[in-house]
């Protein structure tokens, strides 16, 4: 695993997207270096990145002490997982040294309003995402509203 | 010749009983696919079951091979650790918050408590329920501890 390129081949939300949507969506992630016991989002702050993890265990705390454990390269943290109305509603700590790529939330949020073949792909691929990864946490708000998160 | 006679001699007994069971036959396998015809038009409706079948057989290939695979295994400091995760995860609920755990094994000065609790998960000491919390595998905990 090196690129973003190879983590979007890995990544469930991302693998079914056309070159043309790819290479879109690309510029707008950014290498990020973990090590153990960081913290990339804390609860309560105001919600600035969504993340998409290439290595390493990334333990999400959300609310009423539930919480998610994200360890496949191409999990996506983003939405209904991480923030509410712009601010973030979980807390998440590396438990190991990896990587992730961040990209800007008001950047993606955008980008999946469009009215597009790729928005529609990722919107698709990301509730399946979410059925798969953390059921309980999909009705913590409607997911066809990205303006929400 | 005619009558009971005439069957006797051409043999009309076997053959309507051939002919009996043949057609009892169709009809018994006629009626058997008309019963699980609704399961092909259920098919038709949700293709996606198809797939299910084949993701189902490879998840349970892969439970296979996870059973059979030998125990994760600690070093003598890890263990260590394990068993003071085990008394902290015991002042818990079955079903716990993992960051509870966590915050816990911080404020008690477990070493390391990160990358141990990541431990504990790739060991499946610790593994999701499912529901957002997390459950202590006891079996699993005595076996790897008593390695």
């Amino acid at each position: 695993m090196g690129s973003l390129s190879d983590v979007f081949k890995e990544s469930m939300v991302f693998n079914s997207l056309e070159e043309v949507d790819l290479k879109k969506i690309m510029p707008l992630f950014e290498k990020w270096e973990l090590n153990t016991g960081d913290v990339i989002t804390t609860a309560g702050d105001i919600a600035q990145y969504f993340f998409l993890l290439e290595s390493g265990t990334l333990l999400l705390s959300m609310e009423e002490g539930k919480s998610v454990i994200l360890e496949t390269p191409g999990d996506f943290m983003a939405m209904e997982l991480l923030s509410k109305k712009g601010v973030y509603t979980t807390t998440t700590t590396a438990l190991e040294n990896g990587n992730v790529f961040a990209v800007s939330r008001e950047a993606f949020l955008s980008l999946i309003q469009e009215d597009t073949p790729g928005a529609e792909t990722i919107m698709q691929a990301w509730q399946e995402f979410c059925s798969k990864t953390a059921a309980f946490a999909e009705n913590i708000v409607d997911i066809n509203v990205p303006g929400l998160y | 010749m005619y009558g009971i006679e005439a069957i006797n001699a051409n043999n009309g007994w076997a053959i309507s009983v051939v002919g009996i069971t043949i057609v009892f036959t169709g009809l018994v396998v006629l009626s058997f696919v008309i019963s699980q015809l609704h399961k092909v038009m259920d098919l038709f409706e949700n293709p996606r079951k198809i797939k299910g079948w084949f993701i189902g057989e490879q998840k349970a290939a892969e439970e296979g091979e996870i059973s059979e695979s030998p125990p994760f295994t600690l070093t003598e400091e890890q263990k260590e650790i394990t068993k003071q995760f085990a008394l902290l995860a015991r002042t818990m609920e079955e079903h716990f918050s993992l960051p509870r755990l966590l915050h816990l094994s911080q404020i008690s000065g477990v070493k390391n408590p990160h990358s141990n609790l990541n431990i504990l998960l790739k060991s499946a000491i610790i593994f999701p329920d499912g529901e957002g919390f997390f459950c202590w595998d006891q079996n699993l905990y005595t076996k790897i501890i008593s390695q």
